[in-house]
């Protein structure tokens, strides 16, 4: 593919969006009331991704009771009918575990873990689909699935990946353009600029650092609001049930 | 980690408190690093070194052959980085088993040089989708007093300017390759694009609560140290790993949780960071020329140019 | 070029149902407007996580808030609540809080040093103390070290029992006492799980349904519903007839409840399927009203049992449509009934 595709000169990309545009965000919590505690399924384009939450609960394992906090457990799943090609992931994976390990670390910040000690938070995610910015819509299905389980967090952790064409940050890419330009992933704290999630893969000029940060962190912005209405809309519908009875 | 090494609230109090006094207790500034020491290039073979960096003691040897490239990549050599880390350097880790810490520090080395192409791959391809050359680096851990992304990605970084491959000799129409001994031949050096160097900044939660970090406005008291040893690494709140070039370019960023930090200091700690990037790119320029001299001395190797010049 | 703006496009439906969708454009371009959220916010009674519920530093924090420099903030999804001055936020769904005096059903995870764990469903295990029990022999009795041996032959793994929360320890753990006839072990029926915020707290969680189906329903969300013990309510009226006599036998019957039996493993061995085919049909009576989020309470188990009569066939009630059909009729006859 060659490279003058990923942004035309009319300001068009790939799939037709602008630079500064996001791809169709949808979002649903409480999609499995009756299996688990809390759950939320996110859509970032064809990127899809399931998230159930368990707990806080009883440890199983002596192990991952700490007496001052709650443990918090995840586990990424990437169904082997999540791309183009099949493809068989183990969970053993350098970058899996990396996955992981940051999306756990990241959470153990942004919950009240201190409010739930000696419990275990159990976290499992399915991603169904990939399409570019995988860790972005994990992540923020992971924190619409805690606040479906009511588990009392700081503030939303909403995150999404930028890209850097030649001069021109694009937001929000698509499996192709991430293939082809250098990614970004950020998460915010809420409507804050604090960054809780922070990972670049290949190379950026770093002058260019300061103008991506700032389209990302409105994106940011634009989908707590989203993911906002989702729980306020789903709270509402709940909040007028119990009023009937 | 497998082992926790308990550190009692008072010292992590009294740490604090002397760290929002300015102060920290290795005496060193905020942002300054320890420099490396002891640092040994080995003469009788390219591509081994050690070196020390205030206590935490790295080995790195580069070794290479010849095989068949991936089938998907026939112009290109292939490159590993093999990452050791065991309980000979500090207890915290296991043997044998790959915790995530040991994970994510490889991870980062890796994607700091192999991913960021800084080993040039089409310049190890001898005949395409048949012989390459397989260059690994196996990354030792002899003891660790903090800061084992840094100091190892620096190591790597210097026994590849080391490292010299046999030269060879395509035959027969380029069905067959002689490999020269390195006596026989000068051999030569890899072709490196660019020196990608990590930078580690370890953040510390100095405010009463929690909160005050996570959501509130003042960033003040926010402290962020440079190269940070083995007890401030246990007592950090979170950390942040910034790679850069020469060329003023991010190479690798990355945030594994800890506490948020905000964008203006990002944006600050990654300006600031070239400075030392310069530093420590020039160091490793110097290392290389000054033991190529002292070779060429040793080697009584003047003789040998002068002839070839003939 | 303006590096704040984003563009996104949503769905043109009621999605973002208190954004005005007067314009003729299934494009929304939303520029940082969205509310912050005031005490006073969008005429919606739900706070979500982030969100300001007050600056004013008068108000006590309680759970599910927290506060910055005199602000508070929610830390959930859910409801404000004001009792005198404690601001609390009551997230929408959760785990079942244990609080004293809860009427709860759980089961038996782990037999330990004198105590036994027990699952109730909330954040942590529940713990009951050999000391709360009653052992066969009266209720008197001192807890010996046999009792300490043969601990697993009262309450093993695995098995469910009723009990009353005695208090909660400062660590959040559960304590749990069955020094009543009316808790322990459970036999002769089926248990069923629903979540615990469908429980309303009532008087009694103990109860007597039409057709010789008795049910314990938990406040943790946990249910039991089993076949009525006909022998208790035989005792109960000959114990009516003693209390007229004058006599106290309170203390002499405990020590003949508290045999063996009361911890035994075996069904009785009459139940019919009448009996069978009517916890059933509580069963799936009480899986509609989940299904429906319906709050479960005794007269709404018995409305649904009398509307579901007319479905002869009780496997036929865990269709969507008997479900709901039956919910409707539960709510008509209440407003029936006023």
């Amino acid at each position: 593919m060659s490279r003058m595709e990923i942004y035309s000169p009319e300001g068009l990309r790939l799939d037709g969006r602008r630079w500064n545009e996001l791809r169709r965000f949808e979002s649903k919590i409480n999609t499995h009331p009756n299996s688990s505690d809390g759950s939320s399924y996110v859509e970032q384009g064809n990127t899809k991704v399931i998230c159930m939450v368990q707990g806080p609960m009883e440890p199983s394992s002596r192990s991952q009771a700490d007496s001052t906090k709650a443990t918090i457990e995840v586990n990424l799943s990437v169904a082997s009918f999540s791309t183009f090609e099949r493809k068989k992931r183990s969970k053993s994976e350098k970058r899996m575990v990396e996955l992981k390990a940051t999306l756990e670390r990241t959470f153990e910040q942004s919950v009240m873990c201190h409010l739930y000690p000696r419990t275990l938070i159990q976290v499992d995610v399915t991603v169904l689909a990939q399409d570019g910015g995988l860790l972005a819509s994990v992540t923020n299905a992971i924190t619409l699935a805690l606040i479906d389980a009511g588990i009392a967090m700081y503030d939303y952790v909403s995150c999404i990946s930028v890209g850097l064409y030649d001069q021109t940050p694009l937001l929000d890419l698509n499996g192709l353009e991430e293939k082809d330009i250098s990614t970004l992933t950020i998460g915010v704290i809420g409507k804050t600029e604090k960054l809780a999630l922070l990972m670049l893969e290949d190379k950026i000029p770093l002058d260019n650092l300061e103008s991506i940060l700032g389209i990302a962190i409105a994106a940011t912005h634009r989908l707590r609001d989203l993911m906002d209405d989702e729980v306020r809309k789903h709270g509402n519908v709940r909040a007028s049930k119990l009023a009937k009875n | 980690m497998s082992r926790k090494i308990e550190i009692t609230t008072n010292e992590k109090t009294y740490f604090i408190e002397a760290l929002k006094n300015g102060i920290r207790l290795n005496g060193r500034q905020f942002n300054e690093m320890r420099t490396p020491s002891n640092i040994f290039l080995s003469k009788d073979e390219y591509g081994y070194i050690e070196l020390e960096w205030g206590l935490t003691k790295i080995s790195c040897r580069v070794s290479s052959f010849i095989r068949k490239p991936f089938e998907d990549r026939p112009f290109e050599g292939i490159f590993n980085i093999n990452c050791e880390i065991n309980s000979m350097a500090s207890k915290q880790f296991e043997n044998g088993k790959n915790s995530d810490e040991e994970v994510l520090i490889s991870r980062i080395i890796e994607k700091s040089i192999r991913r960021s192409n800084s080993l040039d791959l089409e310049s190890l391809c001898i005949i395409s989708g048949e012989k390459v050359w397989s260059i690994t680096v196996d990354l030792n851990f002899l003891n660790f007093d903090g800061n084992f992304i840094d100091i190892g990605c620096f190591g790597v970084m210097l026994a590849l300017s080391h490292f010299k491959k046999p030269d060879i000799t395509i035959i027969n129409g380029g069905k067959d390759i002689i490999i020269h001994d390195i006596n026989e031949r000068e051999p030569q050096p890899l072709s490196i694009l660019h020196i990608p160097i990590c930078l580690t900044y370890s953040f510390y939660n100095t405010s009463q609560n929690v909160e005050e970090n996570i959501k509130g406005e003042s960033d003040e008291d926010a402290i962020y140290l440079l190269d940070c040893d083995y007890k401030e690494d246990l007592l950090k709140d979170g950390s942040i790993i910034i790679t850069l070039n020469k060329n003023r370019e991010i190479i690798q960023l990355s945030k594994n949780g800890g506490i948020p930090i905000d964008v203006n200091i990002l944006l600050d700690l990654s300006l600031n960071s070239i400075k030392f990037v310069n530093e420590l790119t020039d160091l490793i320029k110097t290392l290389i020329k000054d033991h190529e001299q002292q070779r060429f001395t040793e080697l009584n190797l003047k003789l040998l140019q002068v002839g070839a010049d003939r | 070029m303006d590096v704040t703006e984003v563009i996104n496009i949503t769905k043109p439906s009621r999605s973002r149902g208190y954004e005005d969708e007067d314009d003729d454009s299934d494009i929304e371009m939303l520029g940082n407007n969205h509310n912050d959220g005031e005490f006073t916010n969008n005429n919606s009674s739900i706070v979500t996580p982030g969100e300001l519920i007050t600056e004013d530093p008068i108000w006590m924090k309680g759970h599910g808030t927290y506060f910055i420099e005199d602000k508070t903030y929610s830390s959930v999804a859910g409801n404000v609540s004001r009792v005198n001055r404690l601001l609390s936020v009551i997230p929408i769904r959760g785990r079942y809080q244990p609080e004293t005096g809860d009427h709860i059903v759980g089961r038996i995870t782990e037999v330990g040093n004198k105590r036994w764990k027990v699952d109730i469903g909330a954040k942590q295990d529940a713990v009951l103390m050999l000391g709360s029990v009653n052992l066969p022999g009266g209720i008197l009795r001192r807890k010996s070290e046999t009792d300490e041996l043969q601990m697993r032959n009262f309450l093993k793994e695995g098995d469910l029992l009723n009990a009353e929360v005695q208090t909660i320890f400062n660590n959040g753990i559960a304590s749990l006492h069955t020094r009543s006839l009316k808790y322990g072990k459970l036999r002769n029926g089926m248990f069923l799980k629903v979540p615990s915020s469908l429980i309303i707290k009532s008087k009694n969680h103990a109860f007597d349904l039409p057709g010789n189906i008795s049910c314990v329903l938990g406040v943790n969300g946990y249910i039991w519903l089993y076949k009525t013990n006909l022998n208790n309510q035989n005792n109960n009226t000959t114990n009516i007839n003693i209390h007229n006599n004058g006599a106290s036998p309170a203390i002499t019957r405990l020590e003949e409840e508290s045999s063996w039996e009361i911890y035994s493993d075996k069904n009785d061995s009459n139940i019919t399927n009448a009996i069978r085919s009517n916890i059933t049909r509580y069963y799936n009576i009480i899986k509609a009203l989940s299904f429906c989020e319906l709050g479960i309470t005794e007269p709404r188990i018995i409305m649904g049992y009398e509307s579901s009569l007319s479905y002869m066939n009780v496997g036929s009630l865990i269709d969507k449509d008997s479900m709901e059909t039956i919910c409707q009729e539960i709510i008509n006859n209440e407003k029936m009934r006023g």
